[in-house]
């Protein structure tokens, strides 16, 4: 495995040994750049029950800038849009050094909780949310229930 | 309900606070009926005149119950800078064991005297660095910024350089009537988002920090393992039941390879799923030689600063910073950008 930068190694360790509820992020055997991360679905928010995997890979010059990151299983969120791709601030201009793979995890977990239809990335599944919410929520927890859930 | 009347004890106690401190470092509210109900100081520790000296602070909240002295007041201490977690954690038990102490008498000047005694004990900053996630050691040179965070030096301009980078780089993009016109980069802390101000050419001299270069290596454990093969298992069963966004059905090859990219000619095993691997296969060789060449540097210019050496935030001497030596990190950013570019293209085709 190739050198790399002693934050990385850091926050690895602390994953491991301080594992943050409801998340866990493992790096990959290959590329210690690139975790496997799975974050379950927030109590009261319609992916409860959900576990979702996600892909974060930390940029060359993290953490100077942002890990990059996507969901890989599906989900049906106005702030997340076909690709897996998340409209998070904090993953682009509103990011900082300060924060972490653990922060960064957590924030979206959060956002799970609070979906923003009026910042959207996905716009059909926001322009629903919006307009008729229930029903959105109702998507939501079907996605949930048919992709994320593992029993 | 006690009477209106406000206890003497309390008046008696609020005139000498207001006698001993500073205005900007008292804040007394009073409820409707004119009461004080809560008081609010900032405390460092006790350096005589030299306040260049103090490295850490805390805002002290006395929450005071109608009936109070006789009633304890509630403690909180906000806003600390400086200070770990474990270290608040004893100033707030022996905050209110004093409070105990000194049921019927007011309290208030035993409280400042008890979280000043800390915060001398403790005038150097425990927690670690936000940005290297290391501590401050004998021998480090860190710098205190006007919000009261640390960083080491090193780290903070790497930081503060990313951030005028990135920003430059935002610029450009935008259309010339859109463009921030006055250009001035304005650094922030990165915890508090505070601007700061710091002479980053200065903070880059300071070799890097400590117990960064004597940290140990990661190395893949059995626990690891163990968590990789259940991952690995997970996406195989949401795979069959069609639970994983696939990225060529979706029409967005080119998210993971570009002609231009070397990685992309040679097969590289990946894990299932891996759309991200492909920009680390180019970018790590980079990281490595930038990283040693940088350090050797560092470690040339600076054998005379083995003392333990805060360096106070100077005033920045115009923003014409240049980053020298970071062509490297430059190409690989446009690098990923022109990754994401493309799925952008993929994106917008009609669905």
């Amino acid at each position: 495995m190739a050198a790399l930068p002693r934050r990385i190694i850091k926050e690895t360790q602390r994953l491991m040994q301080e594992p943050v509820p409801g998340i866990s992020a493992v790096p990959d055997d290959t590329n210690a750049r690139y975790f496997h991360v799975i974050v379950t679905g927030p109590e009261d928010s319609p992916f409860e029950g959900g576990l979702f995997k996600l892909e974060l890979f930390l940029p060359e010059d993290y953490p100077m800038s942002a890990p990059k990151v996507r969901f890989i299983t599906k989900i049906y969120h106005p702030n997340i849009d076909r690709l897996g791709r998340i409209c998070l601030d904090i993953l682009k201009d509103k990011w900082s050094p300060a924060l972490q793979i653990r922060t960064v995890l957590l924030s979206i977990q959060a956002l799970l909780s609070a979906p923003n239809p009026d910042d959207p990335l996905a716009n059909d599944v926001a322009e629903l949310w919006k307009v008729n919410e229930s029903e959105a929520i109702r998507n939501a927890k079907e996605w949930t229930r048919r992709y994320a859930m593992d029993n | 309900m006690s009477d209106a009347m406000v206890d003497e004890r309390v008046t008696d106690e609020i005139e000498a606070l207001k006698a001993i401190l500073l205005d900007n470092e008292l804040n007394i509210k009073e409820n409707d009926r004119g009461e004080p109900e809560c008081i609010e100081t900032i405390l460092f520790p006790s350096t005589g005149e030299d306040s260049q000296s103090q490295y850490v602070c805390v805002t002290l909240i006395v929450r005071l119950p109608s009936g109070y002295p006789d009633i304890s007041p509630v403690i909180n201490l906000r806003n600390p800078r400086g200070l770990d977690e474990d270290t608040v954690k004893l100033m707030q038990s022996d905050a209110e064991a004093k409070c105990k102490d000194f049921i019927g008498q007011p309290v208030m000047f035993e409280l400042i005297e008890l979280i000043r005694e800390h915060l001398t004990r403790s005038n150097l900053p425990t927690d670690q660095c936000a940005v290297c996630l290391y501590g401050f050691r004998e021998g480090d040179e860190f710098t205190k910024t006007e919000c009261y965070h640390y960083f080491h030096s090193h780290c903070l301009a790497a930081h503060v350089a990313a951030a005028e980078r990135y920003y430059r780089e935002e610029q450009e993009k935008l259309p010339q009537w859109q463009q921030d016109t006055t250009n001035k980069f304005q650094a922030i802390c990165p915890v508090c988002r505070e601007s700061i101000n710091c002479d980053v050419e200065s903070l880059w001299s300071a070799p890097p920090p400590i117990d960064v270069e004597a940290a140990t290596d990661f190395s893949v454990t059995a626990e690891l393992r163990e968590l990789q093969k259940q991952m690995a298992a997970l996406y195989l069963r949401q795979q069959q039941r069609g639970g994983i966004i696939d990225l060529e059905a979706e029409g967005v090859k080119m998210l993971v390879r570009t002609e231009d990219d070397p990685a992309a000619t040679t097969e590289e095993v990946s894990p299932p799923g891996t759309s991200l691997t492909a920009y680390s296969n180019t970018t790590s060789v980079q990281s490595v030689t930038q990283v040693h060449s940088k350090q050797s540097t560092h470690q040339t210019q600076n054998n005379h600063n083995s003392q333990y050496q805060p360096r106070q935030m100077q005033h920045n001497h115009g923003h014409n910073n240049h980053n020298h030596g970071h062509r490297h990190r430059g190409r690989g950013r446009a690098h990923y950008r022109r990754h994401f570019d493309r799925v952008r293209q993929a994106e917008s085709t009609p669905r």
